[in-house]
């Protein structure tokens, strides 16, 4: 087991990190930069190093800087978190050159399905099933036209350099599909340095689940069960469940077959997610994986009471899992809402700025998983996302009311948040019935326009209060 | 000279009525006029590096006497002003090393002149040795990393006072 690993990341996920170090015994060297020298996984780490200024290609992106902290810090591993470095090829190499143990992935694995058009191959080669598409990337104006009018619209055109949202567009017709082509492609570059794209059929109205996967380096792979990640907006996650309302038991079994079938296809080694779509009809696809830990583990792990940070750092260091797939049980339901500092109602604005009062939720069955703390300035430089709400029991119904009660608790005063917008998710009928797709958000956003004046009433009259 | 010795200065001048003081020492020159509009003060240091006395840490806010004029604490604080403490920063993550071997000499000294190409120091980092430059004017004042540390990005190394 190792004595010393560093945390190349920030905010909450590093927070994560540390306090399962800590809970192994493990000493912890966080790594900071400038503007995070206030940061609360700074203070929780027994050491830290600060590795640059704000701007995260000048610190948490700087390779040199971190194998550096490493080195003067003397660890033997170091725990990526997610985003940054984390499904980084090189670094996981430069890692491994450096005789420090990227807790993760081997870099091959990373790479061969980090280019998401190799990736697609793998799968097919895998009898894994894949969305109906172009056979590698497309290179011209033409070669898209050809490929979109064999499968038939609607289309979506995605970057083959990463995922994420970057250099996705859809569309509808010829016109739009020129247009989309080059769109996608400028800002595939300027995203992933890599202009390359691909096309999938656009399967619309969809459940987006996902499966969580532990494999050790004896080649055992296990499933942890489905998160249904569909609602999202703009590509982005707002909430996850487990497991997902509309899946069957018998779906669950295929589709988790399939993705062991994927994490084996390339040797995978450590925490993953196979990311699938269903469709309406009841057939899945698989469009990518993730080779790292995701924001959203928290709600496996409540469903099955595996602490996956823990299972990756065991796994990185050398330990077999010690299980297999029948001793994994799904004892509870969970639900995790992603609390990011933006104003819902204001398109999403980010609002950056100070904490000035902080009241979580507690009681049985809730968990908050956040770097956040009053008085604490949420610096402008990051991402929005300033604290997670899980909250789990025995059966759906039970965990949704679960949510809307902490939800209710929940006090973030002195920026906007997106905790009104997921209290109207949590009063939605169709959304507590289990009724929904990846259109859901867009749908509620539209419709929740009569309710804005009252929610944002209630939010100026608490400001007015609190002044 | 200290502030204590102006005010005593000032105090005589005052006890024996003088109405003008004027003494030159070690390469220091000072002078003291008592008028009408109360006191004033002209300070000037000769141009060659000399340690200036009367801008010491010890009296920044340059109030001179009893009771300062306008003038004399502007002038005070205009010469306090002249002379500026900077720090040389880490650019990197490593361990630093004052010369460029265990047995050589450090490159910098306390008193030593220094200009923007100046080489300062080494920090070595992933068995590279990277030479850092001063990027300040002025001269060193205080080495603040001991020989052989580990330093992150940001850190003070060397106070330079530049002029």
């Amino acid at each position: 087991m190792f004595d010393k690993i560093l945390v190349a990341n920030r905010g909450e996920i590093a927070v994560r990190v540390i306090r399962a170090c800590k809970e192994l015994g493990i000493r912890t060297l966080a790594v900071y930069s400038q503007a995070d020298a206030d940061s609360l996984h700074v203070q929780l780490a027994d050491e830290s190093i600060c590795i640059g200024p704000g701007p995260s290609a000048e610190s948490y992106l700087k390779i040199d800087r971190i194998i550096s902290a490493a080195e003067v810090g003397d660890v033997e591993a170091i725990h990526p978190g997610y985003g940054f470095l984390a499904e980084n090829a090189h670094f996981a190499e430069v890692c491994e050159n450096c005789n420090i143990k990227f807790i993760g992935p081997p870099s091959a694995a990373i790479r061969a399905m980090g280019d998401k058009v190799a990736a697609r191959e793998t799968m097919r080669k895998a009898g894994v099933p894949i969305v109906p598409g172009s056979e590698g990337a497309v290179d011209s104006e033409a070669d898209a036209l050809k490929v979109a009018h064999r499968i038939g619209y609607p289309v979506i055109i995605k970057a083959a350099g990463g995922g994420g949202g970057c250099g996705m567009r859809a569309a509808h017709n010829d016109p739009s599909l020129v247009k989309a082509f080059h769109t996608a492609r400028s800002e595939a570059e300027r995203a992933f340095a890599n202009p390359a794209v691909y096309i999938e059929k656009l399967i619309d109205n969809t459940h987006h689940i996902e499966f969580q996967i532990l494999a050790d380096r004896k080649g055992k792979v296990v499933h942890l069960g489905e998160r249904d990640c569909s609602l999202q907006r703009r590509h982005q996650k707002l909430l996850e469940e487990s497991p997902s309302p509309i899946l069957t038991s018998d779906l669950r079994k295929k589709m988790g077959k399939a993705a062991i079938k994927a994490a084996e296809s390339v040797k995978y080694v450590n925490a993953g997610t196979v990311e699938m779509l269903l469709d309406a009809t009841g057939c899945f696809y698989f469009i990518e994986m993730n080779t790292r830990i995701q924001v959203e583990h928290p709600v496996t792990e409540e469903v099955t009471g595996i602490d996956i940070v823990k299972e990756q750092i065991r796994l990185a260091a050398g330990e077999e899992l010690g299980y297999d797939q029948k001793n994994i049980e799904f004892q509870k339901a969970a639900v995790e809402c992603r609390i990011n500092a933006e104003d819902p109602f204001n398109n999403f604005q980010p609002c950056p700025g100070r904490i000035d009062f902080l009241y979580t939720p507690g009681g049985l069955g809730v968990r908050i998983d956040t770097h956040v703390y009053s008085g604490y300035v949420i610096p402008p430089t990051y991402d929005s996302m300033i604290a997670k709400l899980i909250c789990y029991a025995r059966d759906r119904r039970t965990a949704m009311d679960r949510m809307a009660r902490a939800l209710d608790e929940f006090m973030i005063r002195g920026v906007s948040t997106t905790i009104p917008l997921h209290k109207l998710i949590l009063k939605d009928p169709n959304f507590r019935r289990g009724r929904y797709s990846t259109a859901f958000i867009d749908r509620l956003l539209a419709a929740s326009q009569p309710l804005v004046p009252a929610a944002k009433t209630e939010e100026q009259t608490l400001k007015t209060q609190a002044a | 000279m200290e502030l204590e010795q102006i005010k005593a200065i000032i105090a005589m001048m005052k006890e024996n009525d003088l109405s003008e003081f004027s003494m030159e020492q070690d390469g220091l020159k000072i002078r003291i006029k008592r008028g009408p509009e109360g006191f004033q003060q002209t300070v000037s240091v000769p141009p060659p590096a000399a340690v200036p006395v009367i801008v010491a840490p010890s009296a920044p806010t340059a109030g001179v006497s009893a009771s300062p004029t306008e003038a004399a604490s502007a002038q005070a604080a205009a010469v306090a002003s002249d002379a500026e403490i900077k720090y040389i920063t880490s650019p990197m993550v490593g361990t630093f090393y004052r010369g460029p071997s265990p047995d050589a000499p450090p490159y910098v000294e306390v008193g030593k002149q220094v200009d923007e190409e100046t080489v300062v120091c080494i920090i070595e980092a992933m068995k590279v040795m990277s030479e850092i430059k001063s990027e300040i004017r002025g001269f060193i004042t205080e080495v603040l990393v001991e020989n052989g540390k580990p330093v992150e990005f940001g850190q003070k190394l060397f106070e330079v006072r530049t002029k």
